[in-house]
């Protein structure tokens, strides 16, 4: 009785500790169990030919011991076990050395004829369970599982798992593996696994055949590794991404968890497990365009950033001009949309052929690629028009029939098909909307450095002429491709030489980016921005003032990055980078000329 | 009745009796220790570990431990016989015999843990 009140009472005080303490457990879902399991398989497999194989010899040999022989004199003799072995084992291998020691009987022959048959019996059924083995679909499963928990074991570097490999976890590997990050994959379809095996990634990556919704599949591929660093769901099946979330979230709730759906309320029962990001890519898509309507130069910055290193350079698009839109397909896509537009104080003329049982329904209800009702929406005097049905075929037809009432119209269009991409790209919509990439670029400008999707989320409220100037700045120091975005802290570990000038105060930006080698050559890097504590510089100036713990985000070329890297890290560079004079960075030379640059 | 649990208690036991049978008597008289009996004790060792494999529990890989001792206790037993009667010029002499009776005493132990084995999860087995 006590002891139930007790219990209780620590159940009702004791909850926080406990919630503590699972954080830091590791998970039950042992993957070491699976290490030896195709040992096993091998061995209960063979059992059953082995034992055989053994019966076969041992009844040959005793055979042959008991049948009375003959030696060379033809006096009476009985073979041993030992040379009633040594022959079983040369016959029954098909070697044949012949009758030794001495010629058989023909009792002995009678013998030896059964036993040859039945030991080639025993071998050939040996060899072809092993064979039929190798070929089995459950062996060659549990050798990969082997395979892939090895290697995932192995891992000693962060790594982010990845859970549905279809068009956005493939694009978005593709953008991580450029970055030198590492992931695993787990998808249910084996032919995604090959293809992650033929595509020609830098880093290995394991790649586990499986369902994600299955908490000891995501085990496999790293989930309760010390070094995963993030889990994405980015399955094409809502369920298995919100299992996929809830699973990570239970097991580790400290790791983050990105994740996509197109409905709201499984974003809903996402976010009540621990805090996911969920991406929604309608949404992203519409608030995409409403920035693309207000300011085209910020559009196309945000898109080439998030299009991850290798992009190139997006077209400017030009602002639509104020007016009425026209969106066909009133689903979820559509009223998404609507409603992003109506927001920006847009009139809207939605057309789709279901009522709806929602309680706003399409302005008009009618299939849009008939005339009557292309005319009812009155696109010739339109300024936008969206052909946002879930049918690509549908879509182009829509787009080119509006075209062809108003060519002055700003078209957007939705793509579901990845195959239809050619055709999409060959009518040259003004914004076209590929749910997969929106949510693979997303996921990249989350994961790859948090200091670029502060930059993003910044990025809306800059102005049109500031992005004008800055995608101009980043081409000129990238090329038409973008190159990779980096990262520097400036603290002791990743700026050494850097510490009395940042206490001091005395390092401003501009000064920071020149080349070591000769400083009236400013390094051609971009930063894009500081982030100093809490606060955000956007696009600093070369006056900036620099200090201890500024988190820098910069773009540029590998070699612009080395050359910072050694301004970070070789103590006489700042002196020279801000005064000019050379320091001698090696002991003896600093003795000999009796100049030290300035220690922390 | 599990046919399975019937054969594998079966070649067990019947390892550790034969292994028995050829081990007592005097342990440097040769006709005391039958060689047919040795072949018997190796065939039916040799088929009993086979049994045991595949088997993942704890007390499955010991079973599987004892009787790869005796394996090898037997096969070293076998050795030592064909060395005494075949390459050595002396034949089975008693000294010989000994090395070969005393191999597959050690194998008769690994037989009998093997057996201990068998009998706790046979006892243990109504109780969990």
């Amino acid at each position: 009785m006590s002891r139930k009140l007790l219990d209780s009472v620590r159940h009702l005080v004791g909850r926080e500790p406990e919630r503590k303490r699972r954080t830091r457990r590791r998970s039950p879902l042992a993957t070491g169990v699976q290490a030896s399991a195709t040992v096993f398989v091998i061995l209960r497999r063979m059992r059953a030919p082995l034992i055989i194989l053994i019966f076969i010899f041992a009844v040959s040999v005793l055979g042959l011991t008991l049948i009375p022989g003959q030696d060379a004199d033809g006096q009476p003799w009985r073979m041993g076990f030992f040379d009633a072995f040594y022959f079983m084992s040369y016959t029954a291998t098909t070697i044949g050395f012949g009758e030794l020691p001495y010629p058989f009987t023909g009792a002995q022959r009678l013998w030896v004829m059964g036993t040859i048959y039945l030991t080639v019996i025993g071998w050939a059924y040996a060899i072809s369970a092993l064979l039929s083995l190798l070929q089995d679909r459950a062996f060659r499963q549990a050798l990969a599982l082997q395979h892939v928990t090895r290697k995932v074991a192995r891992l000693r570097e962060p790594f982010l798992l990845i859970a549905g490999y279809g068009q956005t976890g493939e694009s978005l590997g593709r953008s991580f593996d450029t970055l030198g990050r590492r992931f695993t994959v787990v998808d249910i379809t084996d032919a995604r696994i090959d293809a992650l095996e033929l595509n020609t990634h830098r880093a290995d990556v394991p790649g586990l055949v499986g369902d994600a919704r299955d908490p000891h599949n995501l085990e496999i591929a790293g989930l309760g590794h010390p070094w995963c660093e993030g889990v994405l769901a980015l399955t094409d099946d809502d369920e298995a991404n919100l299992a996929v979330t809830m699973t990570a979230a239970l097991l580790r709730p400290e790791i983050p968890v990105v994740t996509r759906t197109v409905s709201a309320v499984v974003a809903d029962r996402m976010r009540s497990f621990g805090d996911p990001t969920v991406i929604n890519p309608f949404d992203r898509f519409g608030d995409h365009l409403r920035l693309a309507l207000r300011s085209p130069a910020a559009y196309q910055l945000m898109s080439w950033l998030e299009s991850g290193p290798g992009a190139e350079l997006p077209p400017r698009g030009s602002a639509p001009a104020p007016g009425r839109w026209v969106v066909c397909g009133y689903g979820r896509f559509g009223r998404h949309f609507t409603g992003d537009l109506r927001a920006e104080g847009l009139e809207v003329t939605a057309i789709d052929q279901r009522p709806g049982d929602h309680d706003d329904p399409p302005t008009i209800i009618g299939d849009a690629s008939d005339p009557g009702v292309m005319a009812r929406a009155d696109v010739a005097h339109a300024a936008g028009f969206v052909a946002g049905t879930d049918n690509d075929t549908t879509n182009m037809s829509l787009v080119a029939e509006a075209r062809r009432i108003n060519r002055e119209l700003f078209v957007a269009a939705r793509q579901n098909q990845p195959t239809s991409a050619p055709l999409f790209a060959a009518m040259e919509v003004d914004a076209l909307l590929v749910p997969t990439e929106v949510v693979a670029h997303d996921a990249y400008a989350q994961l790859s450095t948090p200091l670029l999707w502060r930059f993003l989320r910044e990025l809306p409220g800059q102005g049109d002429d500031w992005a004008a100037e800055m995608v101009d700045r980043l081409a000129g120091a990238c090329g038409t491709h973008l190159e990779e975005l980096w990262k520097v802290r400036l603290n002791a570990t990743e700026a050494p030489s850097l510490g009395p000038w940042l206490a001091g105060g005395e390092l401003t930006l501009g000064d920071l980016l020149r080349s070591p080698v000769d400083r009236e050559q400013p390094l051609r890097a971009v930063p894009l921005m500081v982030l100093r504590g809490d606060q955000c510089v956007m696009a600093p100036g070369g006056e900036f003032v620099l200090r201890t713990e500024d988190q820098l985000l910069l773009a540029g070329r590998p070699a612009v990055r080395r050359q910072l890297e050694t301004t970070l890290v070789v103590d006489a560079v700042p002196e020279y980078l801000v005064s000019g004079r050379r320091v001698p960075s090696s002991w003896i030379w600093r003795r000999l000329t009796r100049s030290t640059p300035r220690r922390a | 009745m599990n046919l399975e649990k019937v054969v594998f208690g079966f070649f067990v036991l019947l390892a550790a009796t034969l292994n028995f049978g050829f081990f007592i008597g005097d342990i440097s008289d040769p006709t005391l220790h039958n060689e047919y009996e040795l072949f018997a004790a190796v065939v039916v060792n040799l088929v009993a570990t086979v049994l045991k494999f595949g088997d993942r529990t704890q007390i499955g890989a010991v079973h599987l431990a004892t009787s790869l001792v005796a394996d090898l206790q037997l096969i070293a037993a076998t050795l030592v016989w064909a060395y005494a009667t075949q390459v050595s010029t002396e034949g089975l002499t008693a000294s010989a015999t000994a090395s070969v009776v005393s191999l597959s005493g050690g194998a008769l132990l690994a037989n009998v843990v093997s057996l201990v084995l068998l009998v706790v999860e046979t006892v243990s087995f109504r109780r969990s």
